[in-house]
């Protein structure tokens, strides 16, 4: 527990993060039991809006942008060759206020009043009124201000390891995609972060010490709370996505058997995106009315120009290469196929007439997930399964890994694409039942299960994970065939990460 | 070095003429404004450190052509493996957070602690050289 050791510290993450995850993925189990049949009262609706605020909060904050940061902080300082990071302690400093500050929200739940029911945004002023009145709805405050304290801390670590502590011949233009995408995410954090951090330490003074920023009787301004929120939230999308984006081209490379087509642009596209994406928050924002929905709008398209990019880089990547479908490769993949559904339903909803139609509908829930969970979530799988021999000493099962990813697969597309029809016909998200009117009970029913088949796949996942280990098979240091400098180690790696450095004279110094 | 000083500038620029175009689409919205003009000159503060700092850096990463045994010093670095003072630092903020709302006395013992375990952690620094 005092270690500062970079690769300890990114293992405490990983394991942190899947343990969130589990909470976040029984929650949404829970969610998906509600709504499998219309007029269902398996839930009271004070208990779903608890259920839902924490599944989103979770999987957003202490499951995908952690994972990312975790990972980073495993790999970041083994692929650019340096011992350690820039500063152990505040690294180890960062993985704690993270734990606590998951605990902190969860623990909510044992509130008097229960937990925050207000969505993982906490709006202004459902905060203050309504669900959000009981000790749940701070604790939810004060744990996402410790992780975004957090995540700032580690931003900040990664960003001064990479550009200070980077081997010999290690030039900016040497080191891998995912650390570059790495660097664009750590900016991003950087702009974003304290602005959600200022949102909730406001609504804290409002509930506690008289403070009224939102509050419309004494000058305030409600929207200002969205502005700010949402100044961090969208941010925080490519928060979740940049770090998955990395991921994913090291393993499209690595199984493809070529360089990384399009270096260059991949990491203008990688900052392209994370600088556009601090130009379209109030897109969350068109119904209100109150903001420049042209503008937002203008700069929410553009976003697409950049992803198009990478699209067309990992396709060049993969175009007449020598293609491996191992487990992480099929991860890679399902990322690819299931991410370009969430992009384009995203450009549709980047255009104001369709977004009043969709708000507020289930058509969001559907492209939302589809970005975060078939995007962010199946890349997370695919570095699961890629980095473990790493990180363990030990590989995964293939054969059970295809099952893992089948079932995640099909479960699913399974669950969200009757989401995009729900959304069609009219239903609204965050509600805890509905009515049994056209084909939303049957769309429903397929939802819940696919969500089925999806914890299948899950508990499979874990189940692969205490085999491997129980039955230690060994495994060599570079298992994959993988270019960057991690794979030239040992695995697991040892303390201080190398005990000679090879000499660095490209991209891919593990096959030079 | 020189790679981060030209990330930062132009993202600096950008974000100046994102918030000028945004003041001009949409002025009587402040909120706007004032966050992305707030963003650039936060980078474009990271720039000027950037700039500062470049101007006495030799990194051996930024040499195409460095050699580990050109890098290579007397003393190779000596780096920490443990500490406990991270884990009591982030226990304490959420003592003073949670106290601050429930509990002075709670509050006060969080603030007391972490400026302890500053003062440890600075001195465990100072003993071990890392």
């Amino acid at each position: 527990m005092t270690t500062t050791d970079h690769k300890k510290i990114g293992i405490m993450y990983v394991v942190s993060t899947l343990t969130f995850f589990v909470a976040a993925a029984v929650l949404a189990t829970l969610i998906r039991a509600q709504l499998a049949v219309p007029e269902n009262s398996f839930l009271s609706a004070h208990a779903y809006n608890q259920i839902f605020t924490l599944h989103g909060t979770a999987m957003i904050f202490l499951v995908i942008a952690p994972f990312g940061i975790g990972l980073a902080n495993y790999l970041v300082p083994l692929q650019i060759g340096a011992p350690d990071v820039a500063f152990p302690r505040l690294n180890a400093t960062g993985l704690w206020l993270f734990v606590l500050g998951g605990i902190t929200v969860f623990a909510g739940l044992a509130a008097y009043g229960g937990g925050a029911a207000t969505g993982w945004t906490a709006y202004a002023p459902l905060d203050e009124f309504f669900e959000g009145t009981g000790a749940g709805q701070d604790l939810f405050f004060i744990g996402l201000l410790l992780t975004s304290v957090s995540t700032i801390l580690t931003s900040l670590n990664l960003l001064v390891t990479v550009f200070l502590f980077r081997a010999p011949g290690m030039t900016m233009w040497r080191i891998p995609i995912f650390t570059w995408e790495i660097v664009a995410t750590a900016v991003l954090v950087l702009m974003a972060f304290p602005s959600l951090a200022a949102a909730f330490a406001m609504a804290l003074i409002e509930r506690h010490m008289g403070g009224h920023f939102f509050d419309p009787a004494f000058g305030g301004n409600p929207v200002l709370y969205q502005h700010l929120f949402w100044f961090f939230g969208h941010p925080e999308v490519y928060v979740m996505i940049l770090p998955y984006f990395g991921i994913v081209t090291e393993i499209v490379a690595t199984f493809s058997r070529k360089p990384v087509f399009g270096y260059v642009g991949m990491v203008i596209a990688a900052f392209a995106i994370a600088g556009l994406s601090l130009g379209v928050w109030a897109h969350h924002m068109f119904t209100t009315g109150a903001v420049s929905n042209p503008f937002f709008s203008a700069v929410s398209f553009l976003i697409a120009v950049p992803t198009g990019v990478k699209f067309v880089n990992w396709i060049g990547t993969m175009w007449k290469g020598s293609i491996v479908l191992t487990v992480p490769m099929l991860f890679a993949v399902g990322f690819l196929l299931n991410f370009l559904i969430g992009g384009i339903t995203g450009v549709m909803i980047a255009s104001p007439p369709i977004d009043y139609h969709a708000h507020d509908s289930y058509f969001i829930v559907q492209h939302f997930h589809y970005t975060i969970g078939g995007g962010s979530m199946f890349a997370l799988f695919g570095a699961l399964y890629f980095w473990f021999p790493k990180m363990f000493g030990v590989r995964l099962g293939e054969r059970i890994g295809r099952w893992v990813f089948a079932l995640l697969f099909v479960g699913f597309n399974a669950t969200f694409i009757p989401m995009g029809f729900m959304g069609m016909e009219g239903m609204a998200r965050r509600v805890y039942t509905y009515p049994a009117i056209g084909h939303l009970p049957l769309l429903n029913a397929i939802a819940t299960f696919g969500a089925g088949l999806m914890t299948i796949g899950t508990i499979a996942f874990f189940v692969d994970v205490l085999v491997s280990i129980r039955r230690r098979a060994p495994v060599e240091d570079n298992p994959w065939g993988g270019y960057s400098l991690e794979w030239m180690t040992s695995s697991p790696p040892p303390e201080f990460n190398f005990h000679a450095l090879p000499p660095i004279r490209g991209r891919r110094p593990a096959l030079e | 070095m020189k790679t981060f000083v030209g990330l930062f500038a132009i993202d600096a620029a950008f974000g100046f003429a994102i918030a000028v175009t945004y003041w001009f689409v949409a002025h009587e919205e402040a909120a706007g404004t004032a966050l992305l003009a707030i963003m650039g000159a936060a980078l474009a503060l990271a720039t000027a450190y950037a700039v500062l700092a470049e101007r006495d850096a030799h990194l051996e990463g930024d040499d195409p052509n460095e050699t580990n045994e050109q890098a290579a010093g007397e003393v190779l670095g000596v780096f920490t493996s443990a500490s406990p003072w991270p884990i009591l630092i982030a226990l304490c903020t959420l003592a003073l957070l949670t106290g601050m709302l429930w509990s002075p006395l709670l509050g006060a013992a969080g603030l007391i602690g972490m400026i302890l375990c500053f003062w440890r952690l600075g001195a465990e620094s100072a003993r071990t050289g890392t």
